[in-house]
C-alpha cells in the first residue's frame, strides 16, 4: 500500500491507517492524522525532507520517516 | 502570588492563548519558576477593572495531555501540581475555531479527567473571512462546557467570559484533583480515534456556511467541494488559508524556499549589526561619560575612583548589549507571531539531523545569537532528550551579543579609518566560523554516539505551519521587554559583582602609591600613581602567575587577566581592560581612547608592542570558542539536571580557545603578519 511519503507535489489523498508500532503513532492521530482525512502534499523541503501536509484546515510539516508509517489510499 | 483561587489557562499551540492572557491581565504578569525546574510560566492576577479576585496561570501549548517534549511536560504537570500549594479551580482552553476537531481534542480530554472548563473560541474573524460561522451555545451544549467567542483584537466577548468565570468560581465545586491524578493517562489510539471521530461530529454541527449572499463563482467552488467529499467519502473540512497557502508557494518554494531561508537570516544579522552597533555605542559613551563626571565630583581618591571606574563602568557593561538583546527579541518576536518561525525550522530540519541536532534547534540556536540563558530555555521545546542536550551543548558557539562589544574594539582595532566596510566584512566573517564550527562540533559528538550523551534515539520533527497572520506587536513588545528584563535580573548582578570585584583587585593593596612628583603635573601625577597602584595590585599578583600561559600566544598578563574576568560575562573584557590601562573617557569617547591605549601597550620588559594583527585576530578567534559565561554554565545544569554537560562544555570550550588562538597568532607570525 502506498505510504504518505510516496505522494506527488500536490496530491490528495485519504489516509488508511497509522501504524501503531511507530513510536509516534499517538503524536501523529493527535495534531489529526487520522484515518478517514484527506490530506494533500503541499511542500517539500529543499532535500524532500520534511515534508509538509494540508489537513483539517492547517498545515503540517512531519519528517519523511513518520510519512512513512501513514499508509494512504 | 496571593491567596485568590487558581485559573489555568491552556490550549494548544497557535490557538491565541497568550493574546487571551493579556486581554485578561493586561502586562502586570511575573515569570514564575516551577519548583525543581528553571521552566517558567506566566502569572498574574486578573485585571482589576474586571472585579475578579483571582490569579491566572499560562504555560506553554499542549496539543494533548500525552506530553512529549520537557515545555509540555510542565504545562502538564502545572494541571496537576500548580505552584503555590494551591488546586486548579477552573482551566480556561483556547481553540482556534478554524482548527475546531484539533483542537477540541484536548478540551475533550481536560473533561474527560474531571477538571471544570470554560472553552474560548478565538480567531471566529478569519472563520467568518473563509465563509463560516460557529454555533456557541450549540458547542457549549455538546462539550457540556460553557463556550465563548472572543475577538483577541477587539477584546469583544470579554465580558461574557468574565460572567462565566465569576460564575464557575462561585460555585463551590472543587475540581476533584485526586480523581482527576488517577484518571489522567495515556490515550490509546483507539480512544483518541473515538474522540476525532466525535469531534468531527461535533464540527459538523457546529460549523455552518454563513447565509450571507454569496457570488455564484464561491456558491459553485463550495458545491464543488461539498461534492469531492461526498464522492470520495472523506470527512468534512475546511480548506487551508488561500493568503497562506500562496504566501507558501514561494517561502517554502522546494529549491527557492532555502534560498530566501538565508538571504532572511542574513538580513537578521546585519541589521542586527547596524542598528544595535550605534546604539551600543551611545550606551557606551553614556557611561562612559558618566564616569568622568562622576570622577570629576568626586576626585582622585578611593571613593571616586569606586564609584566611576567599579559601579558605573560595572553597569555600564551590563547594559550596554541590552539594545541588541531588544533587536534580536523583537525580530525573533515579529518571525514567530506571523509564522515564519517555524517554516524555517522545516527547512532547515534535514541539514541539522545530520548534525545529531533538530529542526526544533534552530529557535534556540537563533536566538543563542542574543543570549545563552534564554536560548537554553528555548531547548524545551525539543522533544528528543539527545538532541535537546546536544543543542545546548552547542549554544555558548553561537556568537551572544555579549561578545559584541569585545568584537566591536578588536575590529576597530584592525579596522583602517580609510576602509570602514572591512569592519562589517570581519564581524561576518566572525559569524559564519561561530556557526562553521558549532555545526563541525555538533556533527564530530554525533559521531561519537552516546558517550556525550547518552539517551535512545527516537528523534522526531512533528510541526504545526500556522496560517500566516500579522503580528500582534503589543504582544510582542511586552514580551521583549520582559525577557530583556529577565536577561539583566538574571545576569546583571553576577557581571556587576565581578566588575567591583576586578576593580577592587586593581585598587588595592598599594591604593595610594607615593611616587616622585618632582617637575610633574597634577595630569601626569595621576597617571604616573594609576601605574605604580597596579604594578603592586592583586590583579598585577595573579596576573604574573599567569603569564606563562600567555607567552605562548603572544600576549602579556595584563590581557590574561581581562580574559580571566570575561568569565562573568564576555563583555566585562572591554571594562577590564580599560581599567588596567587606566583609560578615561575624557574629551574623547571610551573606544578611541581605548584604542589609543592600545596602541601605545607594549608587553612588559621587552618593549615588544602587546596589541598586533595577530594577537588581535588571536583574540577574537579566543572569544568565538571559549565558555565564558558562569551564568550560562549555572542554567546549563538546571537544564540539563547534571555538571556533566556544563563541565565538559568549559573544558572543551576553553582547549578549543586556547589550541586555536595559539594556532592562529603563531602561524600568522610566521607568515609575517605581526
Amino acid at each position: 500500500m502506498k505510504k504518505a511519503s510516496q505522494l506527488n507535489f500536490g496530491e490528495k489523498v485519504v489516509i488508511n491507517d497509522i501504524d501503531v508500532l511507530s513510536p509516534h503513532c499517538n503524536r501523529l492521530l493527535e495534531v489529526g492524522f487520522t484515518p478517514g482525512q484527506q490530506i494533500e502534499l503541499v511542500h517539500k523541503s529543499f532535500f524532500d525532507d520534511p515534508l509538509a501536509f494540508a489537513l483539517r484546515g492547517t498545515i503540517i510539516a512531519i519528517r519523511k520517516h513518520e510519512a512513512d508509517s501513514i499508509t494512504v489510499i | 502570588m496571593t491567596n485568590s483561587p487558581l485559573i489555568l489557562l491552556t490550549g494548544p499551540p497557535n490557538s491565541g492563548k497568550t493574546t487571551l492572557f493579556n486581554l485578561l491581565c493586561g502586562k502586570n504578569y511575573k515569570t514564575v519558576n516551577y519548583p525543581g525546574s528553571t521552566v517558567e510560566y506566566l502569572t498574574s492576577s486578573i485585571l482589576e477593572k474586571y472585579d475578579i479576585q483571582a490569579d491566572l496561570l499560562d504555560s506553554p501549548g499542549i496539543i494533548s495531555l500525552n506530553p512529549e517534549s520537557p515545555d509540555e511536560k510542565v504545562s502538564v504537570d502545572s494541571l496537576l501540581n500548580p505552584p503555590g500549594d494551591k488546586q486548579t479551580k477552573l482551566v480556561i482552553v483556547t481553540i482556534d475555531s478554524t482548527q475546531l476537531t484539533r483542537h477540541l481534542l484536548l478540551a475533550k480530554q481536560l473533561k474527560l479527567s474531571g477538571f471544570r472548563i470554560i472553552i474560548v473560541l478565538t480567531m471566529v474573524d478569519l472563520l467568518k473571512k473563509r465563509g463560516y460561522d460557529i454555533n456557541a451555545d450549540l458547542l457549549s451544549e455538546k462539550c457540556a462546557c460553557p463556550v465563548i467567542k472572543i475577538d483577541g483584537r477587539t477584546g469583544n466577548g470579554i465580558e461574557n467570559l468574565l460572567i462565566e468565570i465569576r460564575h464557575s468560581l462561585n460555585d463551590s465545586i472543587l475540581t476533584p484533583i485526586e480523581k482527576v491524578r488517577s484518571s489522567l493517562k495515556e490515550f490509546s489510539k483507539d480512544e483518541l480515534l473515538e474522540i476525532y471521530s466525535e469531534n468531527e461530529k461535533i464540527e459538523k454541527d457546529c460549523i455552518h456556511e454563513i447565509n450571507s449572499p454569496v457570488n455564484k463563482d464561491q456558491l459553485n467552488k463550495a458545491n464543488a467541494e461539498i461534492n469531492i467529499i461526498q464522492d470520495r467519502n472523506v470527512k468534512a473540512s475546511l480548506k487551508i488559508d488561500e493568503t497562506t497557502r500562496k504566501i507558501d508557494s514561494i517561502l517554502l518554494h522546494k529549491s527557492y524556499g532555502i534560498l530566501i531561508f538565508i538571504l532572511i537570516m542574513t538580513l537578521i544579522f546585519s541589521s542586527i549589526f547596524w542598528l544595535a552597533n550605534p546604539l551600543m555605542q551611545l550606551v557606551d559613551e553614556f557611561f562612559g561619560d558618566l564616569a568622568s563626571k562622576a570622577n570629576t565630583l568626586f576626585g582622585q581618591n578611593l571613593l571616586g575612583d569606586l564609584i566611576s571606574n567599579g559601579i558605573i563602568s560595572g553597569t555600564g557593561s551590563v547594559l550596554v548589549f541590552v539594545p541588541q538583546i531588544i533587536i534580536l527579541f523583537l525580530i525573533l518576536g515579529l518571525l514567530e507571531d506571523t509564522g515564519y518561525l517555524a517554516r524555517g525550522a522545516m527547512l532547515i530540519d534535514k541539514p541539522l539531523s545530520k548534525i545529531g541536532l533538530n529542526g526544533r534547534s534552530f529557535v534556540p540556536m537563533l536566538t543563542g545569537f542574543a543570549c545563552a540563558i534564554p536560548a537554553m530555555l528555548a531547548t524545551r521545546t525539543i522533544p528528543n532528550r539527545r538532541e535537546r542536550l546536544l543543542t545546548i551543548f552547542i549554544i555558548p558557539l553561537m556568537s551572544c551579543s555579549a561578545r559584541l562589544p569585545v568584537y566591536a574594539l578588536l575590529i576597530a582595532y584592525l579596522t583602517p579609518p580609510d576602509k570602514p566596510w572591512l569592519g562589517g566584512v570581519i564581524l561576518t566573517s566572525i559569524y559564519i566560523l561561530s556557526i562553521l564550527s558549532s555545526a563541525i562540533i555538533s556533527a564530530i559528538i554525533n559521531k561519537t554516539k552516546n558517550k556525550l550523551v547518552n539517551v535512545s534515539d527516537n528523534s522526531s520533527f512533528i510541526l504545526e505551519l500556522p496560517t500566516y497572520r500579522f503580528p500582534k506587536f503589543r504582544n510582542i513588545l511586552y514580551n521583549t521587554i520582559d525577557r530583556t528584563f529577565s536577561y539583566i535580573k538574571r545576569a546583571g548582578p553576577v557581571i556587576i559583582l565581578f566588575s567591583l570585584s576586578l576593580w577592587f583587585l586593581t585598587y588595592f593593596p598599594d591604593n595610594n602609591p607615593k611616587v616622585d612628583t618632582a617637575g610633574l603635573s597634577e595630569n601626569e601625577i595621576i597617571e604616573l600613581q594609576n601605574a605604580e597602584r597596579l604594578s603592586n595590585s592583586y590583579a598585577a599578583g595573579l596576573g604574573k602567575l599567569i603569564q606563562p600561559i600567555m607567552t605562548p600566544l603572544g600576549m602579556d598578563w595584563r590581557v590574561g587577566v581581562s580574559l580571566i574576568s570575561a568569565f562573568a560575562a564576555r563583555e566585562v573584557f572591554v571594562s577590564s581592560l580599560a581599567l588596567i590601562f587606566k583609560v578615561t573617557g575624557e574629551d574623547e569617547t571610551l573606544q578611541a581612547s581605548m584604542l589609543d591605549a592600545m596602541k601605545k601597550a607594549e608587553i612588559e620588559g621587552t618593549g615588544k608592542k602587546l596589541f598586533t594583527k595577530s594577537t588581535i585576530i588571536g583574540l577574537i578567534v579566543f572569544f568565538v570558542f571559549a565558555m565564558q559565561c558562569l551564568s550560562t554554565a549555572a542554567v546549563a545544569r538546571k537544564e540539563t539536571g547534571s555538571w556533566r554537560i556544563p563541565i565538559l562544555q568549559i573544558i572543551i570550550f576553553s582547549t578549543f580557545a586556547y589550541v586555536f588562538t595559539f594556532i592562529t597568532v603563531n602561524v600568522l607570525q610566521a607568515i609575517g603578519i605581526s
